[in-house]
């Protein structure tokens, strides 16, 4: 049976000519895995916001949108409210109550249910999470992960039969990520409920689906199952390809145009066989052919000394002897030397002994798990905690002892991890303006500087905006913004991809390249891990309080095991040395020419 | 303005037996009840009694309304603002935010939900800096402020003008809270209350009074204008004008 | 903080306790009664904030005592035993001074009880009991305590990301720095109300205002609350009984007269003696059971 039926929906908001969803004609099951993508600003939130009439936003609306072949707004509130749950985006803005257990009843105590009821729907549903043991706690203890999980379960609790999500894991880090996916994997396997979900992270959700709608500009371009949805897309050669799995962005790269033989790979391990299918021929012959431009990762030493041009060599050797460079300290922008440090005096160190160094004019980003520092590591830097062993140094200075105003300014710049922590003013042209405010620059000077920041950061068409009212990408542009006035020499940024969808961790990628090659050092810590091979020039490994590893990004990824690109994974077994999709993309077309 | 006009009636009607029931027949009944059976020695207790009574009208009017989620969550966020930053300022002692929050509360959306964002702010932070026989008093302090602020603005005497409202912030913390809480310190500290002990008791918290009304001047100086401006941001994005 | 056995009864029985046991602290200025609800303070709470915390509140009450019960006579010159007189010519007299002396305990005593009742009603006891009457007031409380902790970690949030574009509210001066505070209490002030609109969402789309709202609780009213219930209105009698015989009422003014000690007397200082330790008493008694219990294995 349908759940929902969408006949000729279309939306507009408030003022606004151009309309937010055009003609869209859906029908969704009982039942269904649907997954809705699309770039930011696509209408992907806004068409789940017309599938509860509460949560839909004010604006002209034509078209039906029928839950179970009634009109949905002839359900009334308390229908929708039990059987229609919606999970929010921010894991800590869904949460009302304070404890855990307040949190799970707090639908049912809604709904009315009485003292016997509530008891037994929030233990199961405890028990089906695995909650039980975080039952008691206050929300302010959990963990990202488990706020968001605590979202899914109480809206579980009310037993819905469609729920619904909108970009559930974009806060989430990969692994919190991926376990979050599984659990709503479950909920629509083993409870029948339908699941419809926004999300730019596809490459778990792809699977898990059984239909795919892409959505462009408010227009629906593509409504089928994954694989069909993904041939559609490489057949377009749409935008949306560079969101989809790896895998797939691949295969549409490398069957351009051809003639599909075979059904398009979605994971890694189709991927894998795609390959080899492909490239079967030639299996004996492809290990030894690996390419002559980096040489075998297997033993980075070997490859070093095997190929490396002059300079990689040298900032080779300065990884390689971290321990002993007080003579060459003045080319090192931002160098750690057996540094420790702890939050408490009792409590553990969160740095342990951690030697590093970055180069003038370097792209290096961090990756490694949550907790193991990182953050941490660059509070140290900016001189918000100081080491209570070792010594951390910017540009050669102590930065806990320098002034702020020397420290921030034509030096270290940092962006949050939350850029809206930045932003103090109500139009984004405004708060701009105001960090040039304690300067004494002339207002032509001031001016230029804006200027050159603006167009930069393409905010033009912004400046009026209040910045809470703009996207992720664009808040994030805004913040960049913001730092970028005070001209930094040394870049900081914590995961600064978060919550952006593939767009705009281009075009952020590409701004960070500009600005690297202006010569400003960039260190940058993220989860991301396509986003730094794809960017970065440097990669470390951040594991236990210290890093364990760091290199190229190509050799340091292709070194890695588990913790690299599915692009690598993909094909570590051919190429080596491939790490990004273009890398593999590359490869396979100069074999295949 | 013509539709509010019966709103603000009905409320009143429905305030006005309870609150003189209270006022007529509990409170004297209390003070009696000390006076005779309690031989008018336990100060402490019958005036925390008095202050709990005052503020239930307040209570049972907002109970009765059945407020909107809308309204219950801006009431939240700006009590717990006002407790995050009671706490963000802890170590400057009577320097602090809360009355500043109180009234723009007050002005922003009327006088009861001033009472309620004063009245929360003063319970709920107490949980964090351990409750007493203060708490009400508390409460019912920074909730009168911030229904003063809100009845003066509706009445036209209190403008949104900066200078409008730190004059009333500075008076309202001096006299209502600072008056307030003296006579409260006595009750409370106070073996038996006398002119001169409760003269005093003024008298040695003037200066603290009077820093806490500069702070909250200066709070208004600096946040009233931008909290409004928030403030009907949010009124204006989410249709919160009733 | 270790597990209080009086602390797992239901709240209803924890939060009538700890009134009556405040009502009466205040009620009663009798000596004896006073001594009994002091010791009874503080035995609970070393048991529930253990001795050092009970130590730091007696180093900070001690000096209160002393003072309050000094300036007492300062002000009051009622009482027929005049111990001298003061410069201005005022008396100082015994009776106020006595009757500083108990009033100060008394306050002195409320502090500590309230220790304990901070120990014992947790915040979820306390929106428990009141959710039934006052359910939007109780979930104001609840979000709250939930936004409190939050925008606390906000705010350090915003001023470390402040103090990184050179906008520390730690360095400069006086006034640069009261104004970086404000804008960080202004900038978290934005960020608080734009993000409760989606929680306002949260809350509409799991049918918050629908009308029969119900108020879940974790606790149940069980058969060792009702005995403890039992036992307390018992001694609650008794204490009433007492109250209106006049065995607990001391006159302070003009001369200080208490009732002679009867055999009823004796009763009702038994009575308060046991109120006033009871959790302590419970306590006692479920770890000598679980020593028991644990030593037959």
């Amino acid at each position: 049976m349908e759940i929902y039926t969408i006949k000729e929906l279309n939306f507009a908001f408030p003022g606004q000519d151009k309309a937010a969803l055009a003609n869209i004609n859906l029908t969704i099951e009982e039942g269904e895995f649907v997954a809705i993508c699309g770039q930011s600003g696509c209408g992907k939130s806004t068409l789940l916001r017309q599938l509860k009439t509460i949560l839909t936003p004010h604006g002209r609306r034509s078209g039906t949108v029928a839950y179970r072949g009634l009109p949905l707004e002839e359900a009334d509130r308390r229908t929708q409210a039990a059987d229609i749950g919606f999970v929010l985006q921010q894991p800590d803005n869904g949460i009302v109550t304070d404890k855990v257990w307040h949190e799970l009843a707090f639908g049912l105590e809604s709904l009315g249910c009485d003292q016997r009821t509530i008891r037994l729907r929030v233990a199961e549903t405890a028990s089906f999470f695995g909650i039980q043991n975080w039952f008691h706690k206050p929300v302010s203890e959990l963990s990202g992960g488990q706020k968001q999980l605590l979202n899914l379960a109480s809206v579980m609790a009310m037993q819905p039969s469609v729920l619904i999500l909108d970009e559930p894991t974009s806060q989430l880090d990969p692994i919190a990520a991926a376990d979050f996916l599984a659990s709503v994997g479950k909920i629509n396997r083993e409870l029948g409920t339908t699941v419809i979900l926004t999300e730019h992270r596809l490459e778990e959700a792809l699977p898990l689906a059984d239909r795919v709608i892409v959505l462009d500009q408010g227009t629906m371009i593509v409504n089928d199952s994954p694989r069909e949805a993904s041939a559609k897309l490489a057949a377009m050669q749409h935008a949306m390809i560079a969101a989809m799995p790896t895998p797939v962005q691949v295969y549409s790269a490398v069957e351009r145009g051809g003639e599909r033989q075979v059904p398009i790979p979605l994971t890694v391990k189709e991927g894998r066989q795609w390959l080899d299918r492909m490239k079967g021929d030639s299996v004996g012959g492809l290990m030894m052919e690996s390419d002559e431009r980096d040489g075998s990762v297997l033993d980075p030493y070997a490859s070093n000394f095997a190929t490396g041009s002059a300079r990689r060599a040298a900032i080779w050797n300065s990884i390689l002897n971290r321990k002993s460079d007080a003579a060459k300290a003045d080319s090192a922008a931002v160098a750690f030397r057996d540094v420790w440090f702890k939050y408490e005096r009792e409590g553990p160190d969160v740095i342990k002994d951690l030697s590093f160094e970055v180069k003038k004019g370097q792209f290096c980003c961090i990756v490694g798990g949550n907790g193991t520092g990182k953050s941490t590591a660059l509070s140290l830097i900016s001189g918000l905690l100081q080491p209570y062993r070792g010594k951390v140094t910017i540009n050669g200075r102590n930065p806990a002892a320098a002034r702020a105003s020397e420290l921030f300014t034509n030096g270290l710049g940092v962006l949050p991890q939350n850029p809206q922590s930045l932003f103090v003013k109500k139009t984004v042209g405004l708060d701009l303006r105001e960090m040039l405010s304690d300067t004494k620059l002339t207002t032509e000077h001031k001016r230029a500087k804006l200027d050159a920041v603006i167009r930069f950061a393409e905010l033009e068409s912004l400046l009026g905006k209040h910045p809470y009212d703009l996207s992720g990408g664009e808040q994030q542009r805004a913040a960049l913004a913001k730092v970028l006035l005070l001209e930094p020499r040394i870049l900081l940024l914590d995961e600064p991809t978060k919550g952006l969808d593939g767009f705009f961790k281009a075009k952020l990628g590409r701004y960070l390249e500009r600005l690297n090659a202006d010569g400003v050092t960039i260190l940058l810590v993220s989860h991301d891990i396509e986003f730094c091979a794809r960017y970065g020039q440097i990669g470390a490994m951040f594991f236990d309080g210290a890093i364990i590893s760091s290199d190229y990004v190509k050799p340091f990824f292709a070194g890695n095991g588990f913790y690299t690109t599915a692009a690598n994974r993909m094909a570590r077994h051919r190429w080596p040395n491939a790490v990004t999709a273009e890398d593999v993309i590359a490869r396979c077309s100069s074999k295949s020419r | 303005m013509q539709q509010q006009e019966p709103l603000i009636r009905r409320r009143l009607s429905r305030r006005t037996p309870v609150a003189a029931a209270l006022v007529l027949i509990v409170i004297p009944a209390t003070i009696l009840f000390g006076l005779f059976v309690l031989d008018d020695r336990k100060y402490m207790f019958v005036s925390v009694l008095i202050v709990l009574y005052a503020m239930i009208p307040f209570a049972m009017i907002f109970e009765r309304r059945k407020p909107q989620g809308r309204e219950i969550i801006v009431i939240a966020v700006l009590a717990a603002i006002a407790v995050a930053g009671r706490s963000a300022f802890f170590m400057l002692p009577e320097f602090k935010p809360v009355v500043a929050i109180v009234i723009i509360a007050g002005v922003c959306f009327g006088g009861e939900a001033g009472f309620m964002v004063g009245a929360t702010a003063g319970f709920v932070s107490n949980f964090f800096f351990g409750q007493g026989p203060w708490t009400p008093w508390q409460m019912f302090c920074f909730g009168l402020i911030g229904f003063i602020a809100g009845n003066l603005y509706r009445a036209g005497w209190l403008r949104r003008s900066r200078w409008s409202l730190c004059i009333f912030g500075g008076l309202s913390t001096l006299i209502v809270y600072g008056g307030i809480m003296n006579l409260a310190s006595v009750m409370m500290f106070a073996a038996k209350p006398s002119r001169e002990a409760i003269l005093a008791s003024y008298v040695s918290g003037f200066w603290f009074d009077l820093v806490h009304a500069a702070a909250t001047v200066l709070f208004l100086f600096f946040l009233a204008r931008p909290m409004l401006e928030k403030l009907d941001r949010i009124k204006l994005k989410y249709g919160m004008m009733e | 903080m270790r597990r209080s056995a009086f602390a797992a009864y239901h709240p209803f029985v924890n939060f009538v306790y700890f009134a009556a046991v405040l009502a009466f602290c205040m009620l009663w200025m009798h000596p004896v009664f006073q001594a009994i609800s002091l010791l009874g303070a503080v035995v609970n709470a070393v048991l529930l904030n253990g001795r050092r915390a009970i130590r730091f509140q007696l180093r900070f009450m001690l000096p209160l005592f002393v003072i309050m019960a000094a300036a007492n006579p300062m002000f009051s010159h009622a009482g027929v035993t005049i111990l001298f007189y003061m410069k201005d010519g005022n008396p100082v007299t015994l009776e106020s001074i006595l009757y500083g002396a108990a009033a100060s305990a008394m306050y002195v005593t409320v502090i500590v009880w309230f220790s304990c009742y901070n120990a014992v009603m947790t915040s979820d006891k306390f929106m428990y009991l009141f959710g039934r009457i006052m359910p939007a007031l109780s979930l104001i409380f609840a979000m709250v305590l939930r936004f409190v902790p939050r925008y606390m970690h906000q705010l350090k949030v915003i001023s470390d990301a402040q103090a990184c574009i050179g906008r520390d509210y730690r360095q400069g001066g006086w006034i640069r720095r009261a104004r970086n505070g404000i804008r960080m209490l202004s900038i978290m002030t934005t960020w608080a109300l734009e993000n409760a609109i989606e929680t306002a969402d949260s809350m509409k789309s799991r049918g918050y205002g629908l009308p029969n709202r119900t108020s879940f609780s974790i606790f149940r009213f069980d058969r060792r609350d009702r005995r403890l219930s039992a036992c307390m209105a018992g001694l609650l009698l008794v204490l009433v009984l007492g109250a209106a015989s006049g065995a607990n009422a001391i006159r302070y003014f003009p001369s200080v007269h208490v009732q002679a000690m009867t055999a009823f007397s004796v009763l009702v200082y038994a009575a308060y003696l046991t109120l006033c330790l009871l959790p302590a008493l419970i306590q006692t008694w479920e770890d000598w059971k679980w020593k028991s219990i644990r030593s037959r294995n």
